[in-house]
């Protein structure tokens, strides 16, 4: 697993805008290595351009996503969406590909995709075709390719969001054991059970800007904002 | 240790272009492209206005124009977007796709130290190339087989130079971003494609060369996935999202996209 030379992960001052909508404003956020970060918010808070903006797919308006105080973009870390593309081959060729592309190769190549494809409960499906798979093993599959390059710091968004409870259980299991590898964790869900179950942190976003970063165990017991009373109010009984 | 690096540089293409840009409505496309469009944030401005437009849901995997054509041709895509010409030329005559698109341009600039020891500046490609042959100013090249890295070697090639060789001339085997990272580190030249250098913020000492010359233009095609080759091909959709990007709604957004007000790329598609 990487390093944790390229943390702090910080937004500075990120503002975003797409099609003239401002998506962003003005975030500030930073992550530690080994974090397990969820991104709470309204449909159109702004979660999944916050973690594309992390990872690089989209460049900030204004403010800079510095890693360790660089803006180079580091290569160990990867992302994985709410429904994968599955390349029409079998799972474990998805992961060597994976592999492949970012030139690996020979017995290294073989043996991280079979092992991958192991923690992650697909070793007997890995010569079917991943088409085929349930999503909830589409998904593990997709984590697997994720796995297979040893990222140290996860993108995820909404993961589970198409998945029913056992599928969902198994996707949580598989993302806590590339945390305990050593990965850092920063993903959005609208599943607040889910979001207490994998964070130490939260991050709240509201209308494109943070209002509160702070410990999970704070986030559920304190009440610091109307609108995050009411987006609590909705999505709890 | 160098390997170690190497190996941190590349590990993160992967889900930056492997899974990108998933939702969770359906019909659904898969659009094999490459980094430069992804990465330059191009996809994250026009992909949610074909759909609010079309219904249609476009998944990328984004990788190097190569790879792209690779993918499509095992059916792993309903559409490719590349820039690499010829490729897509054989492409098509090949029969793996439908018909090649014009769908946009940007161009390539050579950017290299401040200081120009060689006499690089404001020549054209080809006598700046040779002056840093002749010279051996330390150049870095993406060495990935992308697009980029063939037009630099098509370059290099009409400079008299087929394949340059020698302590000056570093391949780095990743994309335009890294690439700029070591080029700034090492203050060599190299070839970029503009977006990646407007986004790029690592410069150090590195400045704009050359540019302007028209063989740096580096044209985008759109082309769909033959359904003969691969009858599961969504060929309806596929064609849609072509004709979008061709419509002058299309061309309109992709002559919107600006960093730091500068367009990345200019729509060039005119009519049959």
């Amino acid at each position: 697993m990487a390093s944790a030379a390229i943390f702090p992960l910080e937004a500075r001052g990120v503002s975003v805008s797409l099609g003239g909508h401002a998506a962003l404003c003005d975030v500030d956020l930073a992550i530690d290595a080994r974090r397990r970060v969820v991104v709470l918010g309204a449909n159109g808070a702004g979660k999944s351009v916050l973690l594309r903006t992390l990872h690089g797919l989209i460049q900030p308006s204004a403010g800079s996503i510095l890693w360790a105080g660089s803006t180079e973009r580091p290569r160990a870390q990867a992302m994985v969406f709410q429904r994968p593309v599955m390349l029409r081959r079998s799972a474990l060729a998805n992961v060597r590909y994976a592999l492949a592309v970012n030139g690996i190769s020979g017995a290294e190549l073989e043996c991280r995709a079979r092992e991958v494809l192991a923690r992650v409960g697909l070793a007997k499906l890995a010569d079917r075709q991943a088409l085929v798979l349930s999503g909830g093993e589409q998904q593990r599959l997709a984590l697997a390719r994720a796995w297979a390059l040893e990222p140290a710091v996860l993108f995820l968004d909404e993961p589970t969001a198409s998945l029913d409870p056992a599928a969902a259980a198994e996707v949580e299991r598989v993302i806590l054991e590339i945390h305990e590898a050593g990965a850092a964790i920063v993903m959005t869900t609208h599943n607040l059970g889910q979001a207490k179950r994998i964070a130490d942190q939260i991050v709240f976003l509201h209308a494109g800007r943070v209002r509160e970063q702070t410990s999970a165990a704070d986030f559920f017991a304190k009440t610091s904002s109307p609108e995050k009373s009411r987006f609590l109010e909705a999505e709890l009984p | 240790m160098k390997h170690s690096v190497v190996f941190c540089v590349l590990v993160a293409v992967l889900l930056a272009t492997f899974d990108a840009a998933a939702q969770a409505a359906k019909p659904s496309i898969v659009v094999a492209s490459t980094t430069s469009t992804e990465q330059s944030g191009l996809f994250a401005q026009l992909l949610p206005a074909f759909t609010r437009a079309s219904g249609i849901e476009v998944r990328v995997v984004a990788v190097g124009t190569g790879q792209a054509l690779d993918l499509a041709r095992r059916g792993d895509a309903d559409v490719v977007l590349v820039h690499d010409l010829a490729a897509e030329e054989k492409f098509v005559a090949d029969g793996f796709g439908v018909k090649r698109y014009p769908v946009m341009y940007n161009d390539f600039v050579l950017v290299g130290p401040k200081a120009d020891p060689p006499g690089a500046r404001g020549l054209g490609i080809i006598p700046a190339l040779a002056k840093i042959e002749a010279a051996k100013a330390p150049f870095v090249s993406r060495g990935d087989k992308s697009g980029t890295h063939a037009a630099e070697r098509r370059l290099w090639t009409e400079a008299g130079f087929a394949a340059p060789k020698g302590d000056w001339y570093r391949e780095t085997g990743s994309g335009m971003g890294p690439t700029l990272n070591v080029a700034s580190g090492m203050n060599a030249y190299t070839l970029s494609d503009r977006g990646t250098w407007l986004s790029f913020r690592n410069r150090g000492e590195l400045v704009v060369l050359v540019e302007g010359d028209e063989r740096l233009i580096n044209p985008y095609g759109v082309m769909l996935v033959n359904p003969a080759k691969h009858p599961h091909v969504k060929a309806a959709a596929g064609q849609a999202f072509i004709d979008w990007l061709i419509s002058p709604q299309g061309q309109a957004a992709i002559g919107a996209y600006t960093i730091d007000g500068e367009p990345l790329f200019v729509p060039n598609y005119r009519g049959e």
